[in-house]
């Protein structure tokens, strides 16, 4: 029986992608022996950081059954508009609000979703699109994609806040920004979440079997609902922490973004069709993404063949996902 | 209950029920399939509101129920499906109405083990706690399901239609189960329509048909000829099939195989035979018919039909040969219901009308035409959407569909579930005409009225392999016992 | 005017609404602009723009019927063009002009044909669902034509290349040539062949259309094949019409066409779409779309409304259904 068990862990999603990230990262490192220091940790944190938060939040959305596109958007717009209404209409710095502001409207365009998708029934890859759309247009128009670089000092300063700065051996200073409690602190809710309370395992129900849930009693909608303003609320706030690390408010620059959080999530185990994903495996699916995309050059891949790169390794990632629950639904049973 | 009355957009699936159990006995809803018993269900349930009527639980008059708030109240369902979570261990499937039923926001797992552990000892099921559902059997997660449902002290237990997927020991375990709880008070219904079932288990009981109340009272008041009646609304007529002899053999069978299936089955069939194939869910019946049409192909054997041996490896190879086969579940299997009668009637048979590159209409509206003549489907034309007629309708159109690809080998698979007793003859009646012409006929079926009556040959399958060959010279209750006799079983799967 | 009254009636709904919103851009543009809109001039620019997103709307038509969607058209359409460009940069000096443009224009319907294979493959028999496989085949395709053309755009073609995209015959532009063979094509095969009937069957219910002999695997092949070779099409009279190829033009289309599809009265679940719908709802958004840019608004506010089209059209279907099913239901009681 222990020995079923260890053998279902060491092949199992989640290490899979150890593997390959442990595969890839001696691939790395035999090219580029500055690969192999702390420093590189320090980076894949700090590109990854805002991913992380962007998947957890897809990952809770595609593990009820549903898909979010619009999450770059509303990023987008809780980005440039508490930085816009900051600093230039109500004049006053204050960092805190810009996170208030964020979640709040994260929160009402959550909702909205929510509106469209569990009380009209509008497919929820259809409805996302739409809100995108409309987000972006709007965004578009009004600011002609021209950002906000003077941001309150108040941001900047969190820019400037690090946990600790490591010195490598070439001299060069990394730092981890103080952002990145962020997603740990949304990494730990989230498995909390899922792992310990019935909302948590309502998602997983809805996402297993809509109708069963309704009628062993979950309130769908609410846990709906649930899921798709906590989405509005954790882009929210990841969008600002992009803004705050580079240090601009654009309108326009984490557009386009869907795909590669989207491929993380799935990448990490995580079925589209809904009801399995972990946490874990959702932090690597990020990292693993985050290694390749940052390393390419390293690995001897000019930046034009980056994107198809990256394609395959989706397109690799999510056959494999779905093979694996071919074989699980088409096996013997017990 | 008393007068619940729920429609739906029209189509009334219940017009009048009235219902009553008592504490501490088991209740038999029955009727035919399609007769609302679901809907009532549902009703009870909270999961849907009836438009009419009242309700009263423990005396005391309830209205807008929800699910939950059935929950509370001590209702516990088992539907036919389960609407148990795939994507969950077994653990937390069973402890699952526990956790919503206290209202608690964090999930215990420790605990889910206890009650796992409690409920499956009281079921005398042991099964894997922390397997994932998706990987258990039928039988299996039927028991997590009543795992589930005792857990909560439930006052009325509902088991809609159980005993579609057991063995007949599986069925002797659950009846135990349920007269022990029984014994604790607790009322129990049960939706039924097969007689001896209802004979073994039932205290009481409520006949209904096509969504009205009909009858009910103790299992003492009805007699087999009572029970039928109430069911069908006719007297029960017993008919036998009987072909004129002939010699001459359409299709036949020689040591068919498949893992897993059934094993060494062989059968011949002369012109004018409407062979019969029955057995317990599990016992190969189903399977054979797979075989024979190319769905889940047989590894070994031969296959003869009108003579020359066949090769069936997909559902093409079938079809070329002449082969039809009517599916069990007409809903998802057999039928478009968006898609009008036409549509539906044509779609085996499409490549027939494309002459002179491109379909002809004309010809499919005249072909469809004649065969809602031919079967007796009452509708004004072949243009509305099929789903806009009864079930037993339906039915016809499914079998016309595959009448219309000029078959020599016509398989059907629980051919008169859910249809209207009309329908019924109807379609009995064509079978008789097709096998007298020369098309073989077989009937899968768990029915047993249905086989005794309309095959003149039967096939008793058990554990994948044939039991008995049976003429209809046997009644219905010699069918029902060479059915259920036990032999020594190859794998019996209560538990694992 | 009885014969008139009997046709709106028996309308399908999607029409009735799409003639109603052509009207009301019609009517707006009268008030706002009559003198630039109702121009011979700019509706020969208007034929000029509407193929390109037309044709690639037709292929997520059909996908869409067979119960899936295609996202990735408009990577096919970039990396077809980018093949047909490459073939007629290098082989125009040797061969002349139009055998290599011939070429071109075979090697990029192949290249649409192998990568709507691939798509069909992935969700025809791996199972995995259409809009994750069209997704990241969207991305696929986007990248091996980022990687052949190294990032900045292909140019040096010869003037000839720009004839089909930007030429006319008597006022006429020649896009529509092949805009007009593609509708007639694409109606033909739904309506009048075996397979385009199968089509409709697979996407009303694929277990049923299984048991009733429709090889599913075989038509969803088909189904995304067909699309590819469409969008190698529009990838051909894209680089005509910038006379160049680039990966990433037209990333616009995709909401669009997905918007096109969705007005002109498709089922997103598949089973049901006809050509007439589409056609019409090509017609309003290219209306719509040069209503933008005569009354000079700025572009992003086109995204902006073609995204509320899209909610809003969807909102207005669910809440017509739901009221007709009351309605059905009060009658049905009030028969009792």
């Amino acid at each position: 029986m222990k020995n079923k068990k260890t053998k279902a862990i060491l092949t199992s999603n989640q290490m899979i992608i150890v593997y390959i990230m442990i595969v890839l990262s001696i691939l790395i490192g035999t090219k580029n022996s500055a690969f192999f220091d702390f420093s590189t940790v320090i980076t894949l944190c700090r590109v990854a950081l805002v991913t992380l938060i962007f998947a957890l939040a897809e990952m809770l959305v595609i593990v009820s059954g549903g898909i979010d596109v619009s999450f770059p958007a509303i990023a987008c717009l809780t980005l440039y508009l508490p930085v816009f209404l900051e600093t230039k209409i109500w004049k006053i710095d204050n960092v805190v609000l810009i996170f208030v502001l964020a979640v709040v409207f994260g929160l009402a365009i959550g909702a909205f979703n929510a509106w469209m998708i569990s009380i009209m029934g509008i497919p929820p890859l259809i409805a996302t699109l739409g809100t995108s759309s409309i987000i972006n247009g709007a965004l578009m128009a009004t600011t002609s994609g021209k950002e906000i670089s003077n941001l309150p000092a108040s941001m900047d300063a969190l820019y400037s806040s690090y946990f600790f700065t490591y010195t490598a051996p070439s001299g060069m200073t990394y730092s981890l920004s103080v952002l990145f409690i962020v997603p740990v602190i949304f990494i730990i809710l989230t498995a909390l979440l899922l792992r310990k309370t019935m909302l948590g395992r309502g998602i997983f129900a809805i996402g297993g079997d809509r109708n069963a849930a309704k009628v062993a009693g979950f309130n769908v909608r609410k846990i709906q609902f649930f899921v798709f303003m906590a989405v509005g609320a954790m882009t929210g706030i990841a969008g600002v922490c992009s803004c705050i690390l580079a240090r601009t408010a654009h309108p326009t620059n984490l557009m386009g973004s869907e795909m590669m959080v989207i491929a993380a999530v799935v990448v990490g185990g995580t079925r589209i069709t809904g009801g399995h994903g972990t946490v874990i495996g959702t932090v690597l699916g990020v990292f693993l993404i985050a290694l390749i995309e940052n390393n390419l050059i390293m690995m001897g891949v000019p930046t034009y063949w980056q994107s198809f790169v990256v394609g395959l390794v989706i397109v690799l990632g999510t056959s494999i996902t779905s093979l694996r629950a071919k074989k699980i639904a088409q096996s013997a049973k017990v | 209950m008393e007068g619940i009355k729920k429609s739906f957009g029209g189509v009334h699936a219940l017009r009048g029920v009235n219902l009553e159990v008592k504490k501490g006995e088991i209740h038999c809803l029955a009727g035919e399939n399609g007769c609302g018993k679901s809907t009532l269900i549902k009703v009870i349930s909270g999961a849907h509101d009836a438009d009419e009527g009242t309700m009263w639980i423990d005396g005391k008059e309830v209205s807008k129920l929800r699910p939950i708030d059935a929950i509370h109240m001590g209702i516990q369902v088992i539907y036919q499906d389960f609407a148990v979570f795939p994507n969950m261990t077994v653990a937390e499937n069973i402890a699952m109405n526990h956790e919503l039923m206290t209202g608690a926001k964090i999930m215990d797992w420790k605990q889910a083990h206890v009650l796992a552990k409690e409920a499956m000892d009281e079921v005398g099921a042991d099964i894997d706690p922390d397997i994932l559902l998706e990987r258990l059997s039928i039988a299996n997660k039927q028991l997590v399901a009543i795992c589930r449902a005792i857990i909560n002290d439930a006052k009325l237990l509902i088991l809609d239609e159980p005993t579609t997927a057991l063995t007949s020991k599986e069925v002797d375990k659950l009846w135990e189960i349920l007269q022990n709880l029984k014994k604790k008070g607790i009322a129990i219904m049960i939706v039924n329509h097969k007689l001896d079932e209802i004979y073994q288990i039932a205290d009481t009981l409520t006949i209904m048909r096509n969504g009205k109340y009909i009858s009910h009272g103790a299992i003492g008041e009805y007699d087999r000829a009572r029970f039928i009646h109430d069911m069908t609304g006719r007297d029960f007529v017993e008919t036998k099939y009987s072909p004129a002899p002939s010699e001459e053999v359409i299709f036949e069978v020689e040591h068919l195989s498949r893992k897993h299936a059934f094993h060494d089955v062989s059968f011949q069939m002369k012109k004018g035979d409407v062979l019969g194939i029955t057995g317990l869910l599990g016992s190969g019946r189903g399977e054979i018919g797979d075989a024979l049409f190319g769905i889940a192909p047989a590894e070994e054997g031969k296959i003869r039909l009108n003579g020359k041996e066949i090769q069936i490896r997909s559902i093409d190879d079938a079809m070329k040969n002449g082969i039809a086969y009517v599916p069990e579940d007409r809903l998802t299997q057999g039928l478009f219901l968006e898609r009008s009668i036409l549509d539906n009637t044509m779609a085996a048979s499409i490549k027939k009308y494309f002459l002179k590159g491109k379909l002809n209409y004309g010809k499919m509206e005249e072909a469809t035409d004649s065969w809602i003549q031919k079967i007796g489907v009452v509708t004004p034309s072949s243009k509305p959407p099929i789903k806009t007629l009864s079930g037993g309708n339906q039915q016809k159109v499914v079998i016309a569909k595959w009448l219309n690809t000029d078959p020599r080998l016509l398989i059907l698979n629980g051919p008169t579930v859910g249809v209207d007793i009309g329908a019924k003859y109807d379609i009995h009646a064509m079978l008789h005409e097709l096998a007298e012409k020369g098309v073989g006929i077989i009937i899968i079926s768990d029915d047993l009225s249905e086989l005794v009556q309309n095959c003149n040959q039967m096939i008793v399958m058990q554990h994948g392999v044939v039991k008995g060959h049976l003429s209809n010279s046997v009644s219905e209750d010699e069918l029902s016992s060479a059915l259920s006799a036990s032999g020594v079983p190859a794998k019996e799967a209560a538990a694992q | 005017m009885e014969k008139i009254k009997n046709s709106i009636k028996n309308m399908d709904n999607s029409i009735k609404t799409l003639w109603l919103l052509v009207i009301i851009v019609l009517v707006i543009m009268l008030i706002l602009d009559a003198a630039n809109f109702f121009t011979f001039q700019n509706l020969r620019s208007m034929v000029f723009q509407f193929p390109e997103f037309g044709i690639m709307a037709f292929g997520m038509m059909i996908c869409m019927i067979s119960g899936g969607i295609d996202l990735s058209l408009v990577g096919i359409a970039n990396l077809a063009g980018i093949i047909c460009v490459e073939v007629v940069l290098n082989l125009n000096g040797s061969i002349g002009f139009v055998p290599s443009a011939v070429l071109g224009y075979a090697a990029a319907l192949a290249v649409g044909a192998l990568c709507g294979l691939f798509n069909g493959f992935m969700i025809g028999y791996l199972k995995i669902p259409a809009m994750l496989v069209t997704l990241c085949g969207l991305e696929l395709y986007k990248g091996l034509g980022e990687a052949i053309t190294t990032g900045p755009a292909l140019t040096g073609l010869p003037d000839a290349y720009k004839l089909l995209g930007n030429g006319d015959f008597f006022s006429i532009p020649f896009v529509i040539i092949p805009f007009l063979i593609v509708v007639i094509a694409v109606s033909f095969i739904m309506r009048s062949t075996v397979y385009g009937q199968q089509v409709y069957f697979m996407g009303t219910n694929n277990e049923a259309a299984r048991y009733s002999g429709i090889n599913c695997f075989k038509t969803t092949e088909i189904t995304y094949m067909i699309s590819g070779i469409l969008g190698g099409v529009c990838g051909i009279i894209i680089t005509s019409h910038f006379n160049s190829a680039k990966s990433d033009y037209g990333t616009s289309y995709t909401l669009l066409t997905l918007l096109i599809v969705v007005l002109g009265g498709l089922n997103p679940d598949g089973g049901k779409g006809k050509v007439s719908g589409v056609l019409l709802a090509i017609i309003l958004l290219q209306l719509i779309s040069n209503a933008f840019s005569i009354l000079q608004l700025d572009s992003s506010l086109k995204q902006l409304v073609y995204g509320a089209l899209l909610i809003g059209s969807l909102l207005v279907n669910i809440m017509r259904e739901r009221v007709a099913l009351k309605r059905e239901t009060r009658l049905a009681a009030a028969k009792e």
